[in-house]
């Protein structure tokens, strides 16, 4: 398991992130739209994870680990949080 | 259709002729410099106008040409006729859309749909300024939406990219509600730039799933950033410099000419008319330096942020604007303007017939009121020329059409052919160039189909492979004459008979007494074709007569000249305009005709006896010459043929050819006339041609002598 419930109540994304587990993302935010989803611990995550990320637009916790992710993901989806 | 549009139309239509007419001439001589230079700028404007448009599909296509064409220039291809080929479809595919866009106004639909792949370059540039010098190459991806079951990774894919610079994901669709969202479909968008070069990102992106478009951004990578200009106009302005560093003495002037066409139109669509008339000032510039510069530097000007350009704006724009020399005119106008020329010139002749009344009966002001009206017949002649010189085209917008018509031909059929063309700008009326593309066609299709011999009978007649066909256009006095010349195997005037006698065109006997120049003719005589067989190319059904009748029916005349194994020459001899009719007014039984003067040859006067009989018809000798002569009155049925002492009044009438003789009471005198052709209940009546209103109002009726003798 890579995504989980923080005992702080944020959805953690730890580690690689595979396409699956967008699916169990999107289960997570639709049960508790309000939860903030902290990626700090993520060093990689598949498309379909940032998919579901820049469809829902919840709160983010950053930085992601990864430096990829920090460099081009964050920018993407700050940008459509923006919106 | 906005005005810009039809501008566009109207500007691409003569590029295209340009470039059509060079890309014939290139693939016989490919390494025409020169040739090549003028083609290549039309494809450039070209693009530049579908680009000021906004005419995305357009634009690629015409700028795959001018690849071609560039790669050409630089030596790296030779123009092969493959390739002059796909140049001159893509020209064919933007005839297309333009007439599209001629019908409905605007540009057709499958260009707006593609338009939004064209703009996904320049906003991702626009939104990231600070790297636009490094951008190498730039790429849209859009996912197949199944690609995450291939176990695709885009935004993986996309961030490992060399070099990159800058990355921007979008949803393909708007997102949907969270509940019916599916996480496994791929729905994003992902554009990117990077500094890597073309080959690097292709590898890069290899293996794929969904549409991966790549794109090099070589001039870009210099491009200062963002001025005032709208990305467009700034995309264009920059080819336009790029171009211009290109440019080198012996084409310097085309090259200006065509940037500064371009940019300016580009500044004039985002309606900055003034900024368009500091670039009309630099080409002019640049042309009278013979240097690039000026207009380079202009064009950097609007291309850099600073207020420089802004300052320098004012001070250029001040001086006036050169005004434009021609105008574009609704041909509708200029028809208005003839037809009331022509009545002028019915009521300057009712003047003319008042002033000789008062005459007669010894007025006092008959003299002043000739004087005025003679006055009045040179200006109104003035007015007339002037007039009727407003519809006047140069031939080459037909015969421009005929390279292309040659070209395929000889494809076609395996004959090579050269065409040459002389006096394409002779002027005619427009009524008539516009109806001479089809008799022309038909002539140059038989020329080739059956004027031309196969290779074989070629080499065996020791002439060279290539056939020539020739079209000579000139004006000649008040006609102009048009001759199509091929070097082929000429009439075979025996055939002719042949099928003249099977063809029932003409009768055993008839074709013995004929003359050979008049068998060669009979080719012209409805129910002749001497295609043995049907080709698709000419003997469509329609004969040699159908060329003969739409000549003859805006009063010009067609002629054959056969040099038996040495090819063939048909002539038309046509109007200048269409408008006036010369004629010659005769007296029969007390009633007034018109005569076509260009029909008469002469008038004779001869004692009654000299008028044979020859069984039913009649005739006389004029100088060794059997002509037939009718009695005008008598085959109108006015009366009863004339027999008496006196000397008869023979007007020698030439149509086609044949010779023949009107016998008349008197004859009258010689009229500029405008011809109107009969309408109504009169319509088809036999004999005549048209009608035309005398000074004294009444109705003179015109002859057709042709109809009259037969």
């Amino acid at each position: 398991m890579t995504i989980k419930v923080s005992p702080a109540g944020n959805i953690e994304l730890i580690g690689i992130c595979s396409s699956d587990e967008g699916e169990v993302l999107l289960q997570h935010l639709l049960a508790t739209p309000h939860m903030m989803v902290d990626w700090r611990a993520c060093e990689a995550a598949h498309t379909a994870v940032i998919q579901v990320l820049m469809a829902t637009r919840p709160g983010l916790l950053g930085p992601p680990a990864a430096l990829l992710l920090e460099k081009w993901v964050q920018p993407v989806l700050a940008a459509t949080m923006d919106k | 259709m906005n005005e810009f549009l039809t501008q566009f139309v109207i500007e691409s239509r003569e590029l295209v002729e340009q470039a059509t007419e060079g890309l014939l001439v290139l693939e016989h001589s490919p390494h025409d410099a020169e040739r090549l230079d003028s083609v290549f700028r039309a494809f450039h404007t070209l693009k530049g106008g579908a680009g000021i448009v906004e005419f995305a599909a357009m634009e690629r296509a015409v700028h795959a040409a001018e690849e071609i064409l560039s790669g050409a220039r630089a030596g790296k291809r030779t123009l092969t006729t493959a390739l002059v080929g796909d140049c001159l479809a893509c020209l064919d595919q933007v005839i297309q859309w333009l007439d599209a866009v001629e019908q409905t106004g605007e540009l057709p639909s499958s260009a707006a749909n593609t338009k939004a792949d064209d703009t996904w370059l320049a906003d991702m540039l626009e939104r990231n300024p600070e790297v636009r010098a490094q951008v190498a190459t730039a790429l849209q991806f859009i996912p197949d939406p199944d690609c995450f079951y291939q176990g695709e990774d885009p935004l993986a894919r996309i961030t490992a990219l060399p070099e990159l610079l800058a990355l921007d994901v979008q949803p393909m669709a708007a997102w949907p509600a969270l509940n019916s969202f599916d996480p496994y479909k791929c729905n994003l968008v992902l554009t990117a730039l990077t500094a890597a070069s073309m080959g690097e990102v292709t590898a890069h992106m290899h293996g794929h799933s969904g549409t991966c478009e790549i794109q090099t951004i070589s001039d870009v990578r210099t491009t200062p950033p963002a001025s005032a200009l709208p990305a467009q106009a700034r995309n264009i302005l920059t080819e336009q410099r790029a171009m211009l560093s290109h440019a080198t003495a012996a084409n310097l002037a085309g090259f200006v000419a065509s940037a500064g066409l371009a940019a300016g139109n580009a500044l004039r669509s985002c309606a900055l008319a003034e900024t368009a008339a500091i670039i009309a000032q630099a080409t002019e510039s640049s042309l009278s330096a013979n240097s690039p510069e000026p207009l380079r530097h202009a064009i950097s000007q609007l291309l850099s942020p600073t207020p420089a350009a802004v300052t320098e704006t004012t001070k250029v724009s001040s001086k006036p604007e050169a005004t434009a020399q021609t105008l574009r005119i609704d041909a509708r106008r200029v028809d208005a303007l003839v037809r009331l020329t022509g009545e002028l010139t019915v009521a300057k002749n009712a003047a003319g017939h008042v002033a000789k009344l008062a005459q007669q009966e010894g007025n006092a002001i008959a003299g002043l009121l000739k004087d005025r009206q003679v006055v009045l017949e040179r200006l109104i002649a003035e007015l007339q020329e002037s007039v009727l010189g407003m519809r006047v085209l140069p031939l080459r917008s037909v015969l421009q059409r005929f390279p292309r018509v040659v070209r395929e031909m000889s494809l076609n059929l395996g004959k090579p052919l050269t065409l040459e063309i002389e006096g394409d700008d002779t002027e005619a009326d427009k009524a008539i160039v516009e109806m001479l593309f089809e008799p022309l066609l038909h002539i140059v299709r038989n020329a080739i189909d059956h004027g031309i011999e196969s290779l074989g009978e070629r080499a065996a007649r020791g002439k060279p492979p290539t056939a020539r066909i020739r079209i000579r256009a000139a004006r000649q006095a008040d006609q102009v004459i048009i001759e199509i010349s091929d070097d082929g195997g000429g009439i075979d005037v025996d055939r002719v008979r042949e099928i003249a006698r099977t063809r029932g065109v003409a009768t055993e006997e008839e074709l013995r007494l004929m003359p050979e120049m008049d068998i060669i003719d009979l080719v012209f005589a409805a129910g002749f074709s001497t295609a043995a067989k049907v080709t698709e190319l000419s003997g469509r059904g329609v004969g040699l007569d159908a060329v003969r009748t739409a000549v003859e029916r805006i009063g010009g005349r067609v002629s054959l000249e056969s040099r038996a194994g040495d090819g063939a020459t048909v002539r038309f001899s046509l109007p200048f305009s269409v408008m006036m009719t010369q004629v010659m007014t005769v007296e029969a039984s007390g009633q007034m005709f018109g005569v076509p003067l260009d029909a008469i040859v002469e008038t004779v006067s001869v004692p009654r006896t000299a008028i044979v009989g020859i069984g039913a018809a009649h005739a006389i000798v004029l100088r060794n010459r059997t002509v037939p002569v009718v009695d005008l009155a008598a085959i109108l049925g006015l009366r009863e043929a004339m027999s008496g002492e006196t000397d008869a009044t023979i007007v020698i009438t030439s149509v086609a050819g044949h010779f023949g003789g009107l016998h008349v009471d008197r004859i009258g005198q010689r009229l500029e006339v405008i011809l109107k052709p009969l309408d109504g209940l009169l319509t088809g009546m036999p004999g005549i041609t048209g009608t035309t209103l005398l000074g004294d109002g009444r109705v003179l009726l015109v002859l057709d002598i042709g109809e009259l003798l037969q």
